[in-house]
């Protein structure tokens, strides 16, 4: 092998070396910090923010929405449908709790910006009417935002989007709605939105006004359930209604309580509708009577929790019918939950030792994540008594 | 409450591959008091899987170098059985499919230096013992590398053992090639690779160029069937048998220094840890800058070689779950390397320079070696480029997500049009990531995955030769991309295997000079 003649050959070594060598005395000597990736990685995900409590009103006569101004003027960007987490300071506990963000995007680049979250009255999701209760006008609270996948994605979705919404599952229509009004979201949205009665309905204003502005791309469509007086549509939900209100190779986008995504889902494979042509959100995890396969006998027993953070150990009680993620928030020992729906795994855990049931709903686990005992915290219930380890927080 | 011990021999910055593999190399020299604290909330860095709506999709592999069959082991393959660390291996059907519409090219070629020289042969006859008598040039080269990275000897002793490896060391690929005298056509299907470290020919050190082409082309390349995930989640558990403490969702902020030694580090959390020795997965850019505490401890010289230096590319990738088998959506192969305009590297790197249109592109169709990677019915596909960060580095929070769907939707318009293949009405689950993505999960500086470039004035060779002069602080190592043998999961291990042989050997220095002393006291 002869590439310029044996010694200039040889030398090569010697010569890339000198050549480092020059490229490593002509680095300037001044210290160069800045990393811009890194600064727009965290301009959009920058985890715990501490908010003020800066609008709170009735969004229906059982519901009611808050605004959130953030106390350093920043809220990170972000798409409709996507939710905020809650970091609640209850007791000795800290609790993560996620909500749908009701607000539009836009609004959160206004000069003075905020995002806004609307909650059902009396819901057991959290402790109930925890918000009500505490956050009036200048209330301080810790969150952090923009996650989920549930948003339009031109790529995937089609432009026509049919929204179906259950209860206080219409925040996300509602977000996109005034972002379609605004003039900032180029689709055409139907809302399918079932309620029991008209009172029930949440940011049925927000949703009308937006309709009004812009009436050949919004089209609403309430249905009651048990409303006598109503003259729109009753019932549920049903694959008549949905057809009669479907445009052409709509993209269906389903938010709404665990039983009527049970329904929803069924009705969506009884039309055809294919998969990628329908999305649904990240519910947290039903109440075990409602999941599939739940050993039935555990309910009411209580195990014993042995918690590994680092060196430490702890041990706590957990009932057979809560997730692990309850037990561990009861005794007061952080956990950071997101979806509490088995779905975005940050709440990723190591099962070292017991038996655990995961719930099938929405089980987000990776396959090897399986094979070697890691699950979600939030959507995994004690067999046995339990030692697993967890992120120290 | 007290989460760490109050000492560690060995605290390691980040749980991927390299700070995995330092581990495990460390373990088995018998030094087991050992920290690991990884930022994300799973191993792996790069080499990990996500998961949407129940489907599991690779973040990053397209194939794992330096494994080998059961039969004919590669190095990184060798380790892993050594560790006992037990990978369910799945090769890759074949080394690349090479499109150039402009010049009608397109070549599959298979792992086998024959096999692919007489694959080259049939479209270009006559030209195939040419190109087996290149390919085994590389091949003696990537065998000298692989010695001499953990064999120092003399210069002598070099030219007289690797001489193949001493003469081409001082050379650029190109001009390396060039001596063979192929026709341009040839020339262009030998150099789809140079993606795989990110640098153009003309200045890619040939000794890399040739371990790349030796390595895939000798053994093939292998995917874990379980995802790269599978790869570190293995790493870890047997990190974690052997003693090592793994900690999830700790990000490093500080490394302490005191009169030039480590003493230890400090996480974000606030929780300050001892230690003798650091192995850093994070960048030295960021390391020289922001993390050694107080920043008066880093030499002058530390800084000016972060300077010099030029960081490599880093990723614009579209990741997509189709929901047709590849069969039926006219996938055929499993990875395809197309140049729609042009297979001038110099010509590409420019465009790389940009945030696109890209027209030089990988597509994986991770099925087509793993079948059952994704639900039946579906397949997952990736279209990738490795551009600069230069084209990133201003991009504004308001415009990042139309900007991603527009770099998407134009990968996505250059490989259909290059392959005929209809992909955009066959999306169930997309997301692209681009340096911001890196940057978020796993903090690399200005969302990094190659370290530096792979240059011929930052040769590995050279950076073998000047480990002394580039070393700055006492305990302190780096394994990562930015490390020594650079980019990829196959050096990454590598990586981590020398710095722990750098920790190694210092406490048997140490250990050997404190008993010099000991023994002249008494």
């Amino acid at each position: 092998m002869k590439v310029k003649g044996f010694l200039k050959d040889v030398g090569g070594a010697s010569r890339v070396t000198k050549m480092r060598q020059e490229l490593i005395a002509n680095g300037s000597p001044v210290p160069d910090p800045k990393d811009p990736i890194r600064a727009l990685a965290d301009a959009l995900h920058p985890g715990k923010q501490d908010f003020v409590v800066t609008e709170v009103r009735e969004a229906s006569p059982t519901s009611t929405t808050y605004r959130f101004s953030p106390k350093n003027g920043h809220v990170p960007v972000f798409q409709c449908g996507q939710y905020v987490n809650f970091y609640l300071t209850i007791g000795q506990s800290v609790l993560t709790r996620a909500y749908s963000i009701s607000s539009a995007p836009y609004e959160a680049r206004l000069a003075d910006p905020y995002f806004e979250i609307t909650v059902r009255h009396n819901v057991p999701y959290l402790v109930p009417d925890w918000f009500l209760e505490n956050l009036k006008v200048g209330a301080e609270i810790t969150a952090a935002l923009p996650f989920g996948q549930f948003y339009y994605e031109p790529l995937r979705d089609s432009r026509n989007i049919v929204g179906l919404a259950g209860g206080s599952g219409i925040t996300p229509f509602a977000s996109m709605a005034k972002e379609i009004a605004h003039g900032t979201l180029d689709v055409n949205l139907t809302v399918i939105y079932g309620s029991v009665k008209h009172t029930d309905i949440v940011c049925g204003d927000e949703l009308q006004a937006a309709a009004d502005a812009c009436p050949d791309k919004i089209r609403l469509v309430h249905v009651m359930s048990e409303d006598e007086e109503w003259d729109g549509e009753k019932g549920f939900v049903t694959r008549e209604i949905i057809e009669k209100y479907s445009p052409e190779d709509p993209s269906y986008f389903f938010c709404g309580p665990p039983v009527m995504y049970f329904m929803i889902e069924k009705t969506m494979k009884a039309i055809g509708v294919p998969r990628r042509r329908f999305r649904h959100d990240a519910a947290a995890q039903p109440k075990v009577t409602l999941i599939p396969s739940f050993p039935e006998d555990q309910i009411g027993k209580e195990y014993q929790l042995t918690v590994v953070r680092g060196i430490h150990e702890d041990v706590i009680p957990a009932k057979a019918d809560e997730p692990v993620a309850v037990a561990l928030e009861r005794a007061g020992i952080p956990i950071d939950t997101h979806c509490r729906g088995g779905k975005c795994g940050y709440c990723r855990s190591q099962l070292l030792a017991g038996d655990i049931f995961v719930s099938p709903v929405n089980d987000g686990r990776r396959a090897m994540d399986k094979e070697f005992g890691w699950f979600h915290a939030c959507s995994a219930y004690p067999v046995s008594d339990l030692r697993i380890k967890i992120p120290i927080m | 409450m007290k989460f760490y011990k109050d000492h560690y021999d060995v605290v390691i910055i980040g749980g991927a591959l390299a700070g995995l593999s330092a581990a495990l190399q460390l373990q088995q020299k018998g030094i087991t008091d050992i920290l690991i604290l990884e930022k994300h909330n799973l191993p792996g860095g790069l080499a990990t899987s996500y998961v949407r709506n129940g489907i599991e999709i690779e973040a990053t592999l397209h194939e794992m170098m330096s494994i080998g069959s059961k039969e004919d082991r590669l190095k990184v393959g060798v380790f892993f059985d050594e560790c006992g660390v037990d990978i369910d291996w799945l090769k890759v059907p074949e080394a690349y499919r090479f499109v150039e519409p402009k010049k009608g090219i397109d070549i599959t070629l298979h792992a086998g230096f024959e096999t692919m020289a007489n694959e080259i042969d049939a479209k270009y006859p006559g030209w195939g013992p040419k190109v087996l008598e290149f390919m085994q040039l590389c091949n003696t080269v990537y065998d000298s590398m692989n010695i001499l990275s953990v064999t120092p000897m003399s210069k002598v002793q070099m030219l007289l053992k690797h001489p193949e490896f001493v003469k081409t060391a001082g050379y650029t690929a190109t001009e390396v090639i060039d001596t063979f005298g192929f026709p341009q056509d040839i020339v262009d299907i030998l150099s789809p690779y140079w993606i795989y470290v990110g640098n153009p020919l003309s200045t890619l050190p040939f000794t890399i160029y040739a371990f790349l082409m030796a390595d895939y082309f000798r053994g093939g390349s292998y995917v874990p069937k379980k995802y790269s995930h599978e790869m570190s989640m293995k790493l870890q558990r047997k990190a974690e048998e052997n003693g090592a403490q793994i900690e999830f969702c700790q990000e490093v902020e500080k490394i302490l220094v005191k009169d030039g030694k480590v003493t230890g580090v400090r996480t974000k959390r606030g929780d300050v840890i001892n230690c003798d020795y650091v192995i850093s997965g994070a960048y030295p850019n960021k390391v020289y800058t922001q993390m050694i505490e107080p920043l008066s401890e880093v030499p002058a010289g530390a800084v000016k070689m972060v300077n010099g230096r030029r960081l490599s590319v880093t990723t614009a990738s579209v990741m997509m779950v189709l929901d047709d088998t590849p069969e039926n959506l006219g996938i055929k192969d499993y990875n395809i390397f197309s140049a729609g305009e042009t297979m001038d590297t110099d010509e590409i790197w420019k465009q790389n320079q940009t945030t696109g249109p890209y027209k030089y592109l990988t597509s994986i169709c991770l099925d087509l070696a793993n079948p059952g990677a994704t639900p039946e019915g579906m397949c997952q596909f990736s279209i990738t480029n490795l551009p600069l960060v230069k084209g990133f580095l201003e991009l504004k929070e308001e415009d990042y997500y139309d900007f991603k769907r527009k770099m998407a939707s134009e990968m996505i318009a250059e490989y259909e049009r290059v392959s005929g293949v209809n992909i955009r009405d066959h999306i169930v689950e997309i997301e692209v990531s681009t340096p911001v993505t890196i940057a978020h999960y796993v903090g690399a500086w200005k969302g990094s995955i190659y370290g530096f470039s792979h240059s011929i004035d930052d040769h590995a060779v050279a950076r073998l030769q000047m480990k002394e002069q580039d070393h700055f602080i006492d305990g302190l190592e780096f394994a990562g991309a930015h490390a020594i043998s650079g980019n990829g999961m196959g050096p990454a291990v590598t990586n981590g295997r020398a710095a722990a042989k750098a920790v190694i050997d210092d406490v048997a220095n140490k250990k050997a000079a404190a008993e010099k002393a000991a023994a002249k006291k008494a």
